[in-house]
This record gives structure tokens, sequence and C-alpha cells, in this order.
């Protein structure tokens, strides 16, 4: 009964938050709408039982896409003219679309087999070689690997994709804005205070990830967002975009995977095979890189492309 | 006596969705932010309060939303510096 009274409101105030962010008249408001989507998202997760997707939605939907779109909506917010909503045709036909896609959805939800098809059960048969505690670490670096190893590569390509984006003029700047430096004041007491004690959590996220909820993608997460937060202060300015060191960082967690993932064919059964007995030190070798990069292109990813002169 | 934590949860979580009138109406920028981040606190209560009920591994959960949910009131003052600044 209590249950019920948890999930009713998190379900219903999930689609109301939806509908608000499509609804929404002003574009601050829709940006808004959007965070407390993510913020209900989060606890809704939890409530699945999945506290590592509630991890990584609280970590990029509070954290990296609040200040990403927030900015955005920002910079766009004075010069955009609204676009002239489409011919009446058009929205009933999007609406009739829509509404046929949630039947068919809806019809496929409650035609599901019962019990439901799952891996679960032998995901955890075989987590004892790995040595690791958590199973959905498990199927991540073990059993299913070669799909974390692409979506790692996905993270440098998608800071091409951005660098990529800034002017010739700037090439080889800071990446992001110009902040002016202010000293005093509540941002600036915030980017002294929080980054010692969030570098300590983000470590420990990504640690605690071979044995618990947590792991190299939200814990890299936080540390891009304690890294972010003094540039935005105009505390510290952020590396050159041609900076090797950030280049070798963005690269190291891909790099140090197919590396690991190549030695498996001389010292294992084949591409991404861990020897028996060194299961855990590699994923945990491959964490730590992974952890590294994923903290330096999120925040490459957050700050945008170079926007100003780097300091000398 | 989880029961009654559960109960303690829904009710917080309760109360801030009653806040998302204002992420709907406004009327100033600040109602709008103010209420979302009513939000993020109190989805850190309901998650303490759940973890004590029999999750513990909710905790790390809690801490993390903690750490990052003050990120979209940065982000806010973070935009308006920008826009100040032209």
């Amino acid at each position: 009964m209590t249950a019920l009274l948890l999930d009713l409101p998190l379900a219903l105030g999930l689609f109301g938050a939806g509908a608000a962010t499509l609804l929404a008249r002003s574009l601050f408001g829709a940006v808004l709408g959007f965070i407390s989507t993510g913020l209900i998202a989060t606890l809704v997760w939890v409530r699945l039982e999945a506290p590592d997707v509630a991890l990584t939605e609280a970590v990029i939907g509070a954290a990296a896409t609040s200040v990403i779109i927030l900015y955005v909506a920002s910079r766009i917010g004075n010069r955009a003219t609204p676009p002239a909503p489409p011919p009446i045709a058009q929205r009933v036909l999007a609406g009739i679309l829509s509404a046929l896609l949630a039947v068919l959805l809806a019809h496929a939800l409650f035609s599901l087999p019962e019990p439901a098809p799952s891996l679960a059960a032998p995901v955890l048969d075989n987590i004892a070689p790995t040595g690791l505690g958590n199973p959905v670490t498990a199927v991540l670096m073990a059993h299913r690997a070669i799909d974390t190893l692409l979506e790692s590569a996905v993270l440098v390509f998608a800071v091409f994709a951005i660098w990529s984006m800034a002017p010739e003029r700037r090439w080889g700047r800071a990446p992001g804005p110009a902040f002016m430096a202010e000293a005093h004041g509540p941002l600036a007491f915030l980017a002294k205070v929080l980054p010692p004690i969030g570098i300590v959590i983000g470590v420990y996220i990504a640690w605690v990830g071979a044995d618990a909820p947590g792991g190299k993608f939200q814990g890299g997460a936080v540390l891009a967002a304690m890294w972010v937060l003094p540039w935005i202060a105009g505390l510290v300015a952020p590396p050159s975009i041609s900076d090797m060191r950030l280049r070798l960082a963005i690269a190291a967690g891909p790099l140090v995977f197919l590396m690991v993932g190549l030695m498996g064919f001389a010292v294992a059964e084949g591409f991404l095979a861990y020897p028996p007995g060194y299961a855990k030190t590699l994923i945990l070798l491959i964490e730590t890189a992974m952890t590294l990069s994923v903290a330096a292109a999120m925040a490459c990813m957050i700050a945008g492309p170079p926007e100003r002169r780097a300091r000398p | 006596m989880a029961e009654v934590l559960t109960g303690a949860a829904a009710l917080i979580i309760l109360s801030a969705l009653v806040g998302l009138v204002r992420v709907l109406r406004g009327p100033t920028r600040a109602d709008r932010l103010l209420a979302a981040q009513l939000l993020s606190t109190a989805g850190i209560g309901a998650l303490l309060l759940l973890a004590a009920a029999g999750a513990p591994e909710l905790i790390d959960v809690a801490l993390v939303l903690a750490l990052v949910g003050a990120f979209a009131s940065v982000a806010f003052v973070m935009a308006s510096r920008v826009i100040d600044r032209r």
C-alpha cells in the first residue's frame, strides 16, 4: 500500500513534468521542466530497482545536461524568433501517428510473455570468474565488453564533433566561453568548497562500481562536473584543445581498453577475453583509464567548442 | 518501520511535486529554478529514507544527487553572466 503511495505520485509526476516541458511557453520554462523530468526519472529508476541507471540519470541529468541546455537556451533566447507553427493538417497527422505508436507500444508491453525472458540468471551464474560483485559491471566489462568498448570510442568522437564546430581562427584555444573571474560571491565559494569533496566522491563512485552501483561513467561524470565548476567561476583556465595532455586523457580509456582487448589474442581465448585469474585486475585497469577519459571528455562536452583566447 | 519510512518518503515526494506547479507557472525565472531545486533536495531526502527502509545502496545515489543537485543553479548563474557580458 505504501509502495503504491510512492509509485503513483512518481508516475504522475513524471508524466506531468514531461507535459510541462512540452507545453511550456518560454524556453527557460521548458528547460527547467526537462531538468525536473530528469530528477523524477532518477527516483523512478530507483523504484524500478535499477540504482546504476539512477546514478547515471542523476549525474547526467542534473549536472551535465542542465548546464549544457541552460547555457544554450540563454544564448539563443534573445535572438531566436520562434518558428511559425506548422499547418493544422500536419499537426493532426503527427498527433494520430503518435497516438498509434503509443497504442502499439502499450500492446507490446501487455503481451509480454510471463515471466519475461531474462538473462539475469546466467549472468549471476557466471559472475565468479570476473571477481566482481556488481552484475551490471560484470555484463559491461566482461560478458558484453565489445559494446562498452564501442561506447567508449563514441566519447572521443563526440569531442571531435564538438571541437569541429570551432571557427578556424579559434582552433587551439581553450574550450568554452569566457568567464570573468569572480573572487567573491556564492559561485566562487561553491567552486572552491565543492571540488575537494566532489573529487573524493567521484573516485569513490568509480571505484565502488566493481561491487556496488557505480562505475567509470558515473564517477567520471562527477569528476567532469567538479572540473568544470572552477572554469565557470573563472578561477582556473581550462587547457587548450591542442594540449597533448588533454588529448591523451580523452583517448587513454579507449586505448587501454583496446590494448587489453588485443592482448586477449596472446594470453587468453581471443579479443577482449581476460586470462583466468587476472580478470578483475585488468577490468580495474580499464575502469581507471576510462574514468579519466570520461571525466576529460565530459568536461570538454559541457564546456563546448573554443570561444575565447587561451590565457598565456 | 520500513512501511513508515516509505510512507514518509512518499509524503516528501508528494510535497515536492506540488512545487512542480511553480516550474510550470513561474512567474519569475528564480521561482522556476527553485522549484526544480526543491525537487532535487526532496529527492535526496526520499532516497535516504528509502535507504533506511532497507536499500543501503541508495545512500550513494543520494550522495551524488546532493553533490550535483546544485548544478542547475550554477548553470543559471553562468547563463546570466554570459548574457550580462553582452
